[in-house]
């Protein structure tokens, strides 16, 4: 092959002046896409020109023809189905087409779905959609709500729920949503088991519901179900502090309210609380290894006596088990407390690039009728206008009244996951960690407080 | 190429070059093209969206490198990085400790069956990651099969929510890339295994070598370049992992599991952090250069006469 010469100078002369080619020609691309580059900073603001709030008038302009709205969603694929359906009997010139997204995708796909300008005119609402709002992609439903008197339709928390306060959405009286079926959390238990013992009604108080859970654990059987591989842990840490926290603090909390703190004294008992629990063992074994899914089977098999878990799972247990399941809040420190829960609604935006604003409030609007409400309940939500449907029989009416009372006691918090898009993970990592011992109740209060502060704090 | 230009590049070094020159590189332009547009324009935009603070709609601010500040001081985004290292002895060292092992036992038999063996251990490389996530994550449940399993032979203390556990957890999901990456390193191994001479192997025979020296000494050795690319695809596929974990733990318990590949994907599309993902994502690639680099430094051959590199072959006489 080759050989070393005395022209391999020559030789590597060569080699350099190729390789430097090589360079100039990578600098030029480099420079090339760095200028190109600088003009666009990712990304685009907001339009001016696009209206911010809908039209005063709620009447649909005649004359228009048939006119189609698009619908975007991720939950309850059955039941808007049978509400699209019941709207287009009602209002025949108005079509709506849903559009179903799995939830995960669909919050991850939201933000963008509702910045293109090809967005759908009715939107479900989700994590995040106050960023979206600020940005002026959905409309402020204001003046309907006056307009239709939603505030005797809809229970005022949800409606709070989808107000806008706290930092983004600047003032408190932006409505930027409606609620079709609305969810809740509570405890879940099996009347056969708790017999056995010696349970025989649910707890008036959370001292009493710790010494239910201790007596359980001394008959041999596991107390309390929790799913905290996913988001059973944060359920039951929600209902702890829900009890524990005044409403209006945890809310100004959970909508960044200036100021709110999470790191109190009453939040962290009931921080404690949770890892006493632990500690005593009053919680299925495996808890941090579990889903919610797999621990709402295990206790419909009588594998645990208690299970921290929602409304949706209602109706699987009502099958599964029949008279045996029942339902309560989480109790305060004292009988008689408020009633209180973490909730939130299957409920709808409309973008601001629709061109048919009244059509889509007119949809809104049904969705606190009589009818509407029946085919919330039938899928297994609870309906917002709950006079409309009869309590139905066995754990579901047991569902169906807490929630009444919860309503009565205008008692309905957000999930705490909803302070920020990314307090899902520290929510239920930290729980886990709770739960394993391996964090403290200060430690775990003060890395929400931390995420919470990178949101809504440092004035930026 | 290189060689046809030699003579001239000798008498005349500036000369400007001709069409002839660079026609070979309209060969390769149609797959330049696409690496261009798909991999490399993506990689660069992604280094140059790491320089601002953007949530992915509205409009970003440019905050220079301070996405990467923030990398090195968040403990979580470090650990992340910790988890994926840890990750490389079951996604890289075991696969290949297994692949040897099964190579030495399978290579030079001709047994009956074989192919069924082959399709054994290769299944795992066939079912997408997310259905293997999915099954081990019952395997692995309070009354999976290895928590049964455990009791059944009466270590039944043993038996615990595997996924669940902060000390088994990342051990656990580990486990699930050795065994999706052995078969890999097996079929990489036989394959290589069928290009070695049989003198050799006749040769060792005749000096009284037993099976154990015959593999250390003929088959491991002929297995270097096997080795490196072994080592490469399963060192990437442990730095890079992602769907084994976001499907059996989500990164739980705690933070125990969480790698830098999932947490990329949470904080561009949950979080609304598009510039920290970058950054993360920019520095995991190189981390995954570097060590790929390394890998292939140290199984460069050592012996002159087998490099098919000229230049190295020149440099290393000199």
């Amino acid at each position: 092959m080759r050989r070393r010469t005395g022209k391999g100078v020559l030789r590597e002369g060569a080699r350099m002046g190729r390789r430097r080619t090589t360079t100039y020609a990578a600098l030029l691309c480099a420079l090339l896409l760095l200028t190109a580059c600088s003009a666009l900073t990712p990304g685009n603001a907001a339009d001016p020109d696009r209206p911010r709030t809908v039209p005063s008038s709620t009447a649909v302009p005649r004359g228009e023809g048939d006119i189609t709205l698009r619908l975007t969603f991720a939950d309850a694929p059955a039941m808007v189905d049978a509400l699209v359906a019941a709207f287009h009997k009602k209002h025949p010139r108005i079509t709506i087409e849903p559009r179903y997204t799995q939830f995960a995708d669909y919050v991850k796909s939201i933000k963008l779905t509702m910045a293109s300008d090809t967005a759908p005119d009715l939107a479900q609402f989700a994590v995040g959609m106050d960023d979206i709002a600020a940005r002026g992609d959905i409309l402020d439903l204001a003046p309907y709500r006056d307009a239709y008197g939603w505030r005797k339709k809809f229970p005022a928390a949800s409606l709070d729920q989808l107000t806008g306060s706290g930092r983004r959405a600047s003032s408190g009286r932006r409505l930027y949503g409606v609620p079709a079926g609305l969810s809740m959390t509570g405890i879940y238990y099996n009347k056969a088991l708790a017999r056995k013992a010696g349970i025989t009604r649910p707890p008036r108080t959370l001292a009493e519901f710790g010494r239910q859970l201790a007596a359980v654990k001394r008959a041999g059987m596991t107390p309390l179900g929790v799913g905290a591989l996913d988001s059973g842990g944060l359920h039951l840490w929600a209902a702890l502090v829900n009890n524990a926290m005044p409403p209006k603090a945890y809310r100004n909390w959970v909508k960044g309210t200036a100021g709110a703190t999470i790191e109190t004294p009453r939040t962290l008992a009931a921080t404690r609380k949770l890892v006493e629990w632990s500690r005593k063992g009053y919680f299925n074994e495996s808890a941090n290894g579990t889903t919610q899914t797999d621990t709402t089977a295990q206790f419909a098999r009588g594998e645990s006596v208690f299970l921290i878990n929602g409304n949706w799972a209602a109706g699987q247990l009502s099958e599964a088990m029949g008279k045996d399941a029942g339902f309560f809040l989480l109790p305060g420190e004292r009988p008689g407390a408020r009633a209180v829960s973490s909730g939130f609604s299957v409920s709808y935006a409309i973008s601001s690039r629709t061109k048919h604003p009244q059509a889509a409030g007119a949809f809104l609007d049904f969705l606190g009728s009589r009818q509407a409400a029946k085919i919330v309940s039938d899928n297994g939500f609870l309906p917002p206008d709950e006079s409309a449907v009869p309590v139905p029989e066995g754990v579901l009416g047991e569902v169906a009244r807490a929630h009444r009372r919860v309503t009565a006691d205008n008692g309905m918090n957000h999930f705490p996951d909803f302070t920020a898009p990314n307090m899902l993970d520290p929510l239920r990592a930290g729980v886990q960690k709770l739960i394993a011992g391996r964090t403290t109740p200060e430690a775990y209060l003060d890395s929400l407080q931390d995420v919470w502060q990178d949101r809504y704090g440092g004035g930026s | 190429m290189s060689r046809a230009k030699e003579p001239s590049a000798r008498t005349a070094p500036r000369r400007a070059r001709t069409w002839r020159d660079y026609r070979g590189y309209l060969y390769v332009l149609p797959a330049l093209a696409v690496y261009l547009t798909f991999a490399v324009l993506p990689a660069l935009h992604t280094a140059y969206l790491s320089l601002f603070e953007w949530d992915g709609v509205t409009l970003g601010s440019w905050v220079g490198l301070g996405n990467y500040r923030e990398v090195f001081a968040d403990p979580a985004l470090r650990g992340s990085v910790v988890n994926a290292l840890v990750l490389i002895v079951f996604f890289a060292f075991l696969p290949i400790l297994a692949g040897l092992a099964m190579t030495g036992l399978l290579a030079r038999h001709r047994r009956r069956g074989m192919g069924v063996y082959r399709l054994l251990f290769m299944l795992p490389q066939v079912v997408p990651l997310v259905a293997v996530g999915v099954t081990w994550r019952w395997l692995y449940g309070d009354d999976g099969l290895i928590n049964e399993t455990l009791g059944g032979i009466g270590l039944g203390g043993w038996a615990r929510a595997w996924l669940g556990d902060f000390d088994w957890a990342l051990v656990a999901v580990g486990l699930v890339g050795t065994w999706v990456l052995s078969g890999l390193c097996m079929m990489l191994f036989l394959s290589g295994v069928q290009k070695i001479d049989p003198q050799l192997y006749e040769a060792a025979r005749l000096d009284g070598a037993g099976p154990v020296r015959e593999f250390v000494s003929v088959t491991l050795p002929q297995l270097r370049g096997e080795l490196a690319v072994a080592l490469t695809v399963t060192t990437v596929a442990a730095l890079a992992s992602f769907d084994i974990v976001y499907v059996t733990t989500g990164g739980g318990p705690g933070e125990e599991t969480t790698v830098p590949g999932l947490l990329v994907y949470r904080l561009a599309f949950s979080d609304g952090k598009v510039g920290l993902a970058s950054a993360l994502g920019v520095l995991l690639s190189l981390l995954i250069l570097v060590i790929v680099y390394i890998v292939n430094r140290l199984s460069r051959p050592e012996t002159p006469e087998r490099s098919l590199r000229p230049g190295s072959a020149v440099r290393s006489r000199s």
